[in-house]
């Protein structure tokens, strides 16, 4: 047992990658179940009023519905394993060649959309807890709060009202259609929207917590220590206090991120982006169990592996972790 | 999604007329060579050339198309139109003319017909039209295992006694009479392909107006002017027409506003204000389209007469469509096929009587009336028909508990005593022959009765396909639909409109009576341009 939980940093990082495998395993059961196993015939919900017997045993063979339930799960768990998602049922390709272009498109946007909220809400969640209680602090604490009240699909519709359609007319375009064969980087102005939409959806909970974790440090007493030292208050904010601070607020980042991800749904329906979110709703719809299934377990990675990688970010700020190991 | 796109896929196959254009058909009246006669935009001003026209659709998705005689959703529709065309033309009132590829389609006797080819068509690649390319696209329908949506039609048709007689004139056996072959011939799922067409991703060559330059399932596609269209007359007018997926359409009305498309399919009826108001346009266009409350006339309790003529009479027909369509829609009497001149329009308007339904069902002993009504997000409007109407049922004492089953088209579909279905605009007889006979793809209704009043109602129909003086077919006609409106099992409350949205640079749009969104998507695209 001793080993198990020795080994330093490496050693957890390696810990929680084969607890991350263990937990996808568990996810890669569930979706299968959901979808394939449940009572019920995906191939009759997949086919409906068209069905024919012929159709319906060619359908069967195709999902291999026709084999025993493990051999199913086992077919469908390997491929995966070797980066064969399938064939999707309503564009008859491979769903890597359907979904690659989606994912690209839904990685810029998200990533753009975390360069752009993380340090902005860290700085406001750090500035409000160095000011408390003055004017900026309780401003940007109301606003956050009616911010975060607000659904991702009221913000958006109220930014295309106000700067693409209504107030300010053709100012920004009011839907961000990333046309085939073209990236989402080459029309710049295509990303404001759906950028500014996810930042003011994941922005107000970074920054509260940014916020309550900094005023916790600040009334510590290695920070007054800092200052009765007469170190310069920029020193102690971003020298000293900041690395504590953030220790909790990976958490939160990572969660949003994850959220970022799977939630963009609404995002990329409104501005009508072609991302991983119109694929799924997409693929729901459709009943096209391939594209529903990787699309499931490529969300669930992205969760485990932001987790991990706030917990290790967490553990290299927080000394006191650190030499627990 | 999927449902509609497969009901359409079927619908599509006999989106045909029965009446009407034979006569002008099988005349073989002369003059559809002259550019666009009886169907151009015809708006103000002088047509003008240039310009990439952005159309939104929604509906579309991954499992888009392109065939010239094939649609899976509704962008394909737009898809085909582009580049493809028929040997029959419907004009904007539904009425048959031969603007299309044919010069002539006559009737040498009710199994046998002659089509006569215009000359000197080209496809997009140069290559003419010929006898040898409309032989190879009634194969290629007629072949089951291709799956074309026209292949339902092609039932009478004897495609494998199909001849040449010269380089532009083939004649088509029927296996039996069917007087509807020319509306079948106009019907978007019975384009002329060249010899040896496939579809998508092999090139697609028409004889259409705008040659396929790209295509992305699910996202767009785009479509060059083709320089040599054979109508002259300066069609088609933009350089590019480009065809854009929409999952949603709060984005497709935002992207009309912000400038991003020039038109758009399906404005939602709460949104034509907002886009008016933003100097947009909506085009509302009258439909043949109908969404019925079928009532199995085997099945308990509408096996009883009476019970369905009450719940006809319950119907308030005018609060539907108000409630239901936002009031874009035409009263409906319990009949289909409005467009057809067989239509019997002189039938009294069915309208509520909630005392008479009372009486009615008290003397077929069902006072207390409990019925379960099942329906499905399948169309627009369908989940809300089903609850409007249940609500009305209460006044006369019936009480009605609506199913809203998302897996509605299981093979439970056309076994249930009570549902709500959607059809599209249709001529009477292809109709009856989709929806009202024991061979039909979709009788819900299970009509006609199998013995007594109503049982001739088949030999009725045989009569009036082996019928070509149409007055005499007009008179069969309305027989059988006076069957349907006194003893059948549709509530058929309303005709739904059509409405479309396109930004005021958009002239040549007319209100159209034809199935296909935005006046037949501008005929084409080559009807329309930018002011």
């Amino acid at each position: 047992m001793r080993r198990l939980t020795s080994g330093g940093v490496p050693g957890f990082v390696i810990r929680r990658l084969l607890l991350g495998i263990i937990v996808l395993l568990m996810v890669s059961l569930v979706v299968f179940a959901a979808t394939q196993a449940l009572p019920g015939d995906p191939a009759l919900a997949i086919l409906g009023r068209s069905a024919t017997p012929q159709s319906l045993a060619a359908l069967r063979k195709t999902l291999h519905l026709d084999r025993p339930v493990i051999e199913q799960y086992l077919t469908w768990i390997s491929g995966l394993l070797h980066g064969n998602l399938g064939i999707s049922l309503a564009a008859q390709e491979p769903v890597t060649k359907l979904l690659a272009p989606k994912l690209v498109n839904s990685a810029v946007l998200v990533a753009v959309s975390a360069v752009v909220s993380i340090p902005l809400s860290v700085a406001i969640g750090s500035w409000a807890a160095f000011r408390r209680e003055k004017v900026f602090d309780t401003l940007s604490s109301n606003l956050l709060l009616l911010l975060a009240a607000l659904p991702e699909f009221v913000v958006a519709i109220t930014l295309v009202l106000l700067f693409a359609t209504t107030v300010f007319p053709h100012l920004l375009p009011s839907i961000s259609t990333i046309a085939p064969g073209s990236r989402p980087w080459d029309h710049l102005n295509y990303l404001v929207l759906p950028t500014l939409t996810l930042v003011i959806a994941v922005a107000p909970y970074v920054a509260r917590i940014m916020r309550a974790s900094m005023v916790e440090v600040l009334e510590s007493d290695y920070i007054e220590m800092a200052r009765l030292k007469g170190l310069p208050e920029r020193t102690v904010l971003i020298r000293h206090a900041l690395p504590n601070a953030l220790g909790p607020v990976f958490q939160v980042i990572a969660l949003n991120l994850a959220y970022l991800a799977g939630g963009i749904v609404v995002v990329e329906y409104v501005f009508n982006y072609g991302g991983i979110g119109s694929a799924l709703q997409e693929s729901v719809l459709s009943h096209d169990l391939p594209v529903v299934q990787a699309l499931a377990m490529l969300i669930a990675t992205l969760y485990v592996v932001l987790n991990l990688l706030a917990d290790v970010a967490t553990i290299v700020v927080t000394p006191r972790l650190r030499t627990k190991l | 999604m999927a449902d509609i796109s497969r009901r359409q896929l079927i619908g599509g196959a006999a989106g045909l007329v029965a009446v009407g254009g034979v006569a002008a058909a099988c005349g073989g009246s002369s003059g559809g060579t002259s550019p666009s006669a009886g169907t151009s935009g015809g708006a103000v001003g002088t047509p003008k050339r240039g310009g990439n026209f952005r159309l939104g659709v929604t509906g579309g998705g991954s499992k888009d198309i392109m065939d010239g005689q094939n649609i899976i959703t509704k962008p394909d529709q737009a898809r085909l139109v582009s580049a493809f065309e028929t040997l029959l033309l419907f004009d904007d009132n539904y009425q048959l003319t031969t603007n299309g590829l044919a010069e002539s389609v006559t009737a040498e006797n009710p199994k046998l017909y002659t089509i006569r080819l215009k000359k000197g068509i080209e496809f997009q690649n140069g290559k003419t039209l010929t006898a040898d390319d409309v032989l190879y696209s009634f194969q290629r329908i007629g072949t089951k295992a291709n799956g074309l949506t026209g292949f339902a039609a092609t039932a009478t048709m004897d495609i494998a006694a199909m001849k040449k007689i010269d380089k532009y004139t083939v004649s088509l056996p029927l296996k039996s009479a069917d007087a509807t072959v020319p509306q079948t011939l106009a019907s978007y799922t019975f384009c002329m392909v060249p010899v040896g067409y496939k579809a998508f991703p092999a090139p697609q060559i028409g004889t259409g107006a705008y040659k396929l330059k790209s295509f992305t399932p699910g996202a767009q596609s785009v479509h060059e002017r083709n320089p040599n269209y054979w109508r002259g007359g300066g069609e088609p007018y933009f350089d590019t027409v480009t065809i854009i997926d929409f999952s949603d359409p709060t984005a497709q009305v935002n992207a009309l506003i912000g400038g991003q498309i020039d038109a758009m399919t399906d404005l939602p009826p709460s949104q034509v204000q907002v886009v008016k108001s933003r100097g947009m346009n909506a085009l509302v266009s009258e439909t043949g389209g109908w969404l019925p409350l079928c009532m199995a006339i085997d099945m308990p309790p509408f096996d009883n007469v009476k019970v369905r003529q009450a719940m006809r009479l319950i119907t308030d027909r005018k609060t539907i469509i108000e409630q239901v369509l936002s009031g874009y829609g035409s009263l409906g009497n319990d009949l289909y096929g409005r467009f057809d001149p067989g239509y019997d329009s002189q039938l009294p308007q069915r309208n509520q009587d909630i005392s008479e339904a009372k009486s009615l069902l008290k003397s077929a002993g069902m006072s207390n009336l409990k019925v379960d009504l099942h329906t499905t997000p399948g169309a627009s409007g369908m989940v809300e028909l089903a609850s409007v109407f249940a609500t009305q049922a209460q006044a006369a004492g019936v009480h009605i508990t609506v199913h809203n089953d998302p897996n509605y088209y299981s093979p439970n579909y056309l076994k249930l005593a009570f549902s709500v279905d959607f059809w599209g605009t249709r001529a009477y007889l292809n109709q009856v022959q989709q929806g009202s006979l024991p061979n039909s793809p979709y009788n819900e209704t299970h009509w006609p009765p199998k013995s007594g009043l109503g049982s001739n109602f088949i030999s009725l129909y045989n009569q009036a396909l082996a019928t070509v003086d149409p007055n005499k077919r007009i008179a069969i006609e309305h027989e059988m639909q006076r069957l349907e409106y006194d003893i059948g099992g549709y509530i058929i409350p309303f005709f739904n409109d059509l409405v479309d949205g396109y930004s005021n640079k958009v002239q040549g749009l007319k209100p159209s009576k034809g199935t296909l969104n935005l006046d037949s998507f501008g005929h084409g695209f080559r009807t329309i341009w930018f002011s």
